[in-house]
């Protein structure tokens, strides 16, 4: 059973705030698959800037999983370059980074304000002919190697995957080597940041990203190394 | 930006060039109607050429037209004994494929499918007869008017705007006639901006618009244009009556005033790259404020 069934008050609160705030999208329940199709405005200052059409297919597990989107104007071209896959679909952002954007627990309106306003208003930058202003990620492993640089500071590709193993284990025992790899028992090092980390990314999506990496291994590195993100 | 990189920038944004995509809809629409016009006159020795603002490069994208003339020799009766003939030979030629408007001397044409039903392709085709061998002179037939012959000359036409030295103070002159419905003949116009700036033509383009305005303003009562092709036998100051002197007056007056209170851009509004460059800013100071979201793309 999908999430509107299982939870019609959470469906009726989310129609509720997202109608309120951005009239011109609409619920709409289609095979039992929640989406939201409408024109979606860039707005700042109050003024609306700019307006995309679009489609939100909500996750089954809705708020757990993220909503597929899809452009529908046409106005985006399908091109990797822009983020968008030859089905229509957009990547707003990667799944391991959520935590930060959309926390779990936060509305579908949070969503759209935040991660899917920034979306499109990037596009409408991309369009005028300048650079993402919020910079982007690479496509696959490249751009899930940039992530967890960022977020552990280390290149080290061993480091990292063993980071992503921790992150994925159902449980993490202390007396576990501690993934910095100085030599040290988890529980006497960098047992709190793990543990930090574990309430911020889902093991399923430490596992998704464990697999790209484990995947792509050292030329994951090489590729993003030659890669000048903006 | 000075007023007259101001100018210069409006101007660019209304260029049309060959390589635009409504210069390139307008050359197979052209190729289209010659090809009708040929087909239906096969025995006839047809001139078929572009003339207006094409021709004359004094195109502006927000409002143009495309026309074309197309004339039979002096001693070729196959596409019509009269000029009355040869206008209504062409009309029905035309209206295999479009919906013809008569307009004139002109015939403009209009979708007739169930796709282009009513648009106008913004196409005016001219039909008419060399008066001699030399193939220079025409006789046009008029379809409206007292009278119904007109002798026109059609490189005198294109020299007469092409060598004027004003080309982009025309431009702007149209841009103004568009801008303020003005009903003003956009050749009568062309030809009362050649006359006003005659003496003008070392001067700013800024200066020259200007100075077109003053003259609108303070003598347009004593304007009188001639056909460079007929200057005795045309007479155009129908096309320049009173009240339309009194309506370009009264905007020349309001231009000048918004000008002197406003500045240029309350005549001609932003240009395309003030616009862009205006948007692009806006675009940053809300991407300033939002939360920064990197986009990402799994592997297709």
């Amino acid at each position: 059973m999908t999430w509107h069934r299982n939870d019609p008050a959470l469906y009726e609160k989310e129609k509720a705030e997202v109608e309120a705030y951005f009239p011109d999208l609409h619920f709409v329940v289609e095979n039992d698959i929640v989406y939201v199709r409408g024109s979606f405005p860039l707005m700042f200052e109050g003024r609306v800037l700019d307006r995309y059409s679009i489609e939100l297919q909500l996750a089954r597990n809705h708020p757990a999983g993220l909503p597929i989107v899809r452009e529908t104007g046409g106005r985006i071209p399908r091109r990797l370059d822009r983020h968008i896959l030859s089905n229509g679909t957009a990547c707003v952002l990667i799944p391991d980074e959520r935590w930060r954007l959309w926390p779990i627990g936060t509305s579908l309106l949070k969503y759209l304000t935040g991660p899917l306003h920034s979306f499109f208003l990037a596009q409408a930058t991309v369009e005028e002919g300048r650079p993402w202003p919020f910079g982007q990620w690479a496509h696959g492993a490249k751009g899930t190697f940039q992530f967890y640089r960022e977020l552990l500071n280390t290149s080290d590709l061993r480091m990292m995957t063993t980071y992503l193993d921790y992150l994925a284990a159902k449980k993490v025992k202390g007396h576990w080597p501690c993934p910095c790899r100085n030599g040290k028992k988890l529980r006497d090092c960098h047992v709190n940041q793990i543990k930090e980390l574990r309430e911020k990314i889902s093991r399923k999506d430490a596992e998704r990203s464990l697999a790209i990496l484990k995947v792509a291994g050292e030329s994951a590195i090489e590729m993003t190394e030659a890669y000048a993100p903006e | 930006m000075t007023a007259d990189e101001y100018l210069k920038d409006v101007l660019a944004s209304q260029a049309l060039g060959d390589d635009s995509n409504e210069v390139k809809a307008l050359q197979k629409h052209r190729a289209d109607v010659e090809k009708l016009i040929r087909d239906s006159f096969k025995d006839t020795a047809l001139t078929i050429r572009y003339a207006g603002s094409k021709a004359k490069g004094t195109m502006n994208k927000e409002s143009y037209d495309l026309d074309i003339v197309s004339y039979v020799s002096s001693d070729d009766n196959t596409a019509g004994e009269t000029l009355e003939d040869i206008y209504n030979n062409h009309k029905s030629a035309l209206a295999k494929k479009y919906y013809v408007e008569p307009r004139g001397s002109a015939l403009r044409l209009k979708g007739c499918d169930a796709e282009n039903l009513g648009v106008d392709f913004h196409i005016d085709v001219v039909p008419g007869r060399f008066t001699d061998e030399t193939q220079t002179d025409a006789y046009l037939y008029q379809s409206g008017g007292d009278k119904k012959r007109l002798k026109t000359n059609l490189d005198v036409h294109l020299d007469y705007v092409r060598d004027s030295d004003v080309i982009d103070a025309i431009r702007l002159a149209k841009l103004w006639k568009v801008r303020n419905a003005l009903p003003i003949r956009t050749f009568v116009l062309e030809l009362a901006v050649i006359k006003l700036l005659e003496k003008k033509k070392n001067k700013s383009l800024s200066a020259q618009m200007e100075h077109f305005w003053t003259e609108l303003r303070d003598n347009s009562t004593n304007l009188t244009v001639e056909d460079p092709a007929n200057p005795n036998g045309n007479d155009l100051s129908k096309c320049l009556d009173d009240n339309l002197k009194s309506q370009l007056a009264d905007s020349a007056k309001r231009t000048l005033e918004q000008i002197d209170s406003s500045g240029w851009e309350a005549v001609y509004g932003k240009t395309e790259e003030q616009e862009k460059a205006a948007r692009v800013e806006i675009l940053r100071r809300a991407a300033a404020v939002a939360t920064p979201s990197r986009p990402w793309l799994p592997e297709e």
